[in-house]
């Protein structure tokens, strides 16, 4: 069975379990154990359905199924058409940056932190099996040319923390919940007594020589490796690379990648969270933000948006 | 790197991330743990001077998750009117005893005759259960149960589905069981009996009616009968691509025991085609039917066609054919128009016969239920249905449906030739039908 715990905190419960590679964590602001027992079983039920649906690790569900459909034509449900409704939305406002397909290039980029740089001729191997417009989709069917594949891996956390957020709020529509899967966050409605909740998310403590660290828009501390924000309501969602890197001849290849030249993108930051409206929201534009290089800070000013940026 | 155009795009993905959760939220209220949906019908079935039926039907459904559904269906209607007996037309008044044995009923010259004493309430109930028993496999078990006046019905099912290929593919195998008693007014008559009729020949009074009742109960077997009936079906589906949908079943069905229609007659004419006497029919009391049916659905951007054909034959050498056709037209988002056309043609059983000849000698098996003569049928229909804004929705069906008996290479003797022995029954059907 999937597991998962609450612990009494001042004033609140904090339920917690362990699912998408990460730690997970709910503060509920009741005294009600009972109720944050049971809210915190059904949004950790919620955080593993979406994982073991759409997981691109396991070989029992829909993502493998399209994944290994060499040309085939699969069927998908209403839940399948909604996320690639959604990606092919973010596709079109990145202009192909944001691309559910770009996976396959991690076949020949391993962001293991060591100077392991691919060819440029292994790189021109993959980069045909990237495309997102090449894939035909409609509401009972996905059609894809033989070897592509897609990966959820870039919205399904907060999906799943969006997902999870909605349950609490059809449970408990009174009641404050904070939803936390590995630092992608939603808070349902602002807590009784008018507190923030505080929330610790993960900010890369180490630095490359050449590059200068600042935080804009933040009042945390530089050198550590862990900010806390307060938080009302709403969303709040990071994407960086923290642990995932290359590092050859003093140049750091960030694991994002740009799916049009299968390189990494260049001068960039190095984290970037965003707080929106929804988890996924957020999480989608610190992405596309981390695309845009070294325009990443002008790309998130334009947007108007409370955001944290690490050099 | 940089974005060219639309460089804000904050407004675009709220709007995305919208309908992303609230797509969801709908999919999860589909499944949510306490919501039952329901499809209500009420439908009016009338054929022009026979019967009328008005028939009322709540299916709900509940969906406890993980393809855990379950499934209850109650369906009540109420049957007035006259139905053709099966005694030929003739050019002079005839009488009929009604089938209680209470009463006579007389039919002008020149008409068909009719019993008019049909009146029946239908209560059934039915219930199915479908969950997942194996990896990629569902299981469906339910049981029924009919009851009217004169009729009590019980069966059992259960089937197998199992998806194959991506659920490109889809094959089902199911068995039910079906157990129906049959107590009909006045009792069974025995097969091929003459219809008793009461022309003064047991005197007037007490007497005379105590005399016409034991006489009447000669002609009756007994109270009730029986029959079971046991099907098979095998199909596939298989999705051809994302527009086309095709599916193939065989079936076979095997019923036994009482399979006569205990309210059937037939006249028993002279060599100039003047009524005898009148027999109770007799079928056999075995059936064994063997029927195909292949369907395509496809859909195109705005439409969808929707496409079946069956073939049917049995051991009474009933062979028929059904071509059914229906086009649905979205004319908006929550608007739709669906034409319904639907063709039938079957031959005669082989015991069917429009009446007996007196010259001859009674064949073991007789009926001349028009119901297993030869004919041809046509339904033209259309349907519109609306979706509201919370999601409920509406349809509303009417079609016109004309059956149209024909004479299997049977000689019309005598006075008969100027009888219309094979007249069209014409319907209407109206039905509301509402889903929430």
């Amino acid at each position: 069975m999937n597991n998962w715990k609450i612990e009494a905190a001042d004033g609140y419960f904090v339920g917690s379990f362990f699912c998408m590679a990460s730690h997970c964590e709910l503060l509920i602001d009741t005294n009600d154990a009972l109720l944050a027992s049971h809210i915190t079983k059904q949004a950790a039920d919620e955080a593993f359905r979406i994982e073991s649906k759409f997981s691109r690790y396991r070989s029992d569900n829909i993502v493998h199924d399209i994944n290994r459909a060499q040309g085939d034509e699969v069927s998908i449900d209403d839940e399948t058409f909604s996320l690639l409704t959604f990606s092919d939305t973010c596709y079109q406002l990145s202009e192909g940056l944001f691309d559910i397909t770009s996976g396959v290039l991690r076949k020949v980029w391993k962001f293991d932190g060591s100077d392991n740089i691919p060819t440029k001729r292994k790189v021109e191997e993959v980069l045909p099996f990237v495309g997102w417009k090449k894939v035909e989709f409609n509401h009972t069917h996905i059609q894809m040319p033989k070897g592509f594949e897609i990966d959820f891996g870039g919205i399904g956390k907060e999906y799943a923390v969006d997902c999870a957020a909605k349950l609490c709020v059809k449970l408990a529509p009174d009641i404050s919940v904070l939803v936390n899967l590995g630092g992608d966050i939603q808070v349902t409605q602002p807590r009784k007594e008018g507190y923030f909740w505080q929330a610790a998310i993960e900010m890369p403590a180490e630095k490359s020589k050449h590059q200068k660290s600042r935080f804009c828009n933040s009042q945390t501390d530089n050198e550590v490796s862990q900010a806390v924000v307060k938080i009302a309501q709403g969303g709040l969602a990071t994407s960086g690379d923290a642990n995932r890197y290359l590092l050859k001849n003093d140049v750091r290849y960030s694991h994002i990648l740009n799916p049009k030249t299968g390189y990494p993108i260049k001068d960039g930051p190095r984290s970037i969270t965003v707080a929106s409206d929804h988890c996924i929201q957020a999480g989608l534009l610190a992405t596309l933000a981390l695309l845009q290089g070294k325009h990443a800070e002008t790309f998130l000013k334009q947007q108007d948006l409370k955001y944290w940026c690490y050099w | 790197m940089q974005l060219s155009k639309s460089k804000k795009i904050t407004a675009l993905l709220a709007t995305a991330t919208c309908s992303l959760l609230n797509a969801n939220v709908q999919a999860q209220e589909v499944k949510g743990e306490n919501d039952w949906k329901f499809e209500t019908a009420i439908l009016y079935y009338g054929e022009t001077d026979r019967v009328s039926l008005v028939e009322g039907v709540v299916s709900a459904t509940k969906d406890f998750g993980d393809q855990h559904i379950l499934n209850t269906k109650l369906v009540i209607d109420t049957l007035t009117g006259a139905s053709a007996t099966g005694a030929v037309p003739q050019a002079n008044i005839q009488t009929f005893t009604r089938p209680s044995g209470n009463g006579q009923y007389t039919v002008a010259p020149g008409k068909l005759p009719l019993d008019d004493t049909f009146r029946d309430t239908r209560l059934q109930l039915s219930a199915n259960w479908t969950q997942p028993i194996y990896q990629d496999t569902r299981m469906t078990v339910g049981s029924n149960i009919s009851r009217e006046y004169d009729y009590l019905s019980v069966g059992a099912n259960v089937s197998a589905e199992r998806d194959f290929y991506n659920k490109n593919t889809t094959a089902l195998f199911g068995l039910s069981y079906q157990f129906d008693s049959i107590d009909p007014v006045g009792g069974v008559p025995i097969a091929l009996s003459n219809m008793l009729v009461d022309s003064g020949q047991f005197g007037v009074g007490d007497a005379g009616e105590a005399g016409f009742n034991a006489a009447f109960d000669l002609t009756r077997e007994s109270d009730s009968d029986d029959k079971t009936t046991i099907d098979a079906l095998f199909g596939v589906t298989q999705v051809v691509n994302r527009r086309m949908l095709v599916q193939l079943n065989y079936s076979y069905s095997n019923s036994s025991g009482y399979l006569n229609d205990p309210y059937k007659l037939l006249s028993t004419v002279n060599s100039n085609g003047e009524t005898q006497s009148i027999v109770h029919e007799n079928r056999p009391d075995n059936r064994a039917k063997h029927s195909v049916y292949a369907q395509t659905k496809y859909a195109f951007d705005n439409a969808v066609a929707d496409i079946s054909y069956r073939f049917a034959t049995d051991d009474w050498d009933i062979t028929s054919h059904t071509i059914d056709s229906k086009f649905r037209f979205n004319i908006s988002d929550t608007d739709y128009i669906q034409p319904h056309l639907r063709y039938y043609q079957q031959s005669e059983a082989e015991f069917y016969r429009p009446y007996l000849n007196a010259a001859d000698s009674l064949p073991v098996y007789a009926s001349a239920d028009y119901r297993l003569g030869e004919m041809t049928a046509i339904t033209v229909g259309l349907k519109y249905g609306h979706k509201m804004n919370n999601g409920h929705e509406w349809a509303v069906r009417a079609e016109y449906y004309q059956q149209d008996p024909k004479n299997a290479g049977f000689e019309n003797i005598g006075v008969l030739s100027s009888q219309d022995l094979y007249p069209s029954v014409k319907a209407f059907i109206l039905q509301f039908s509402y889903k929430f």
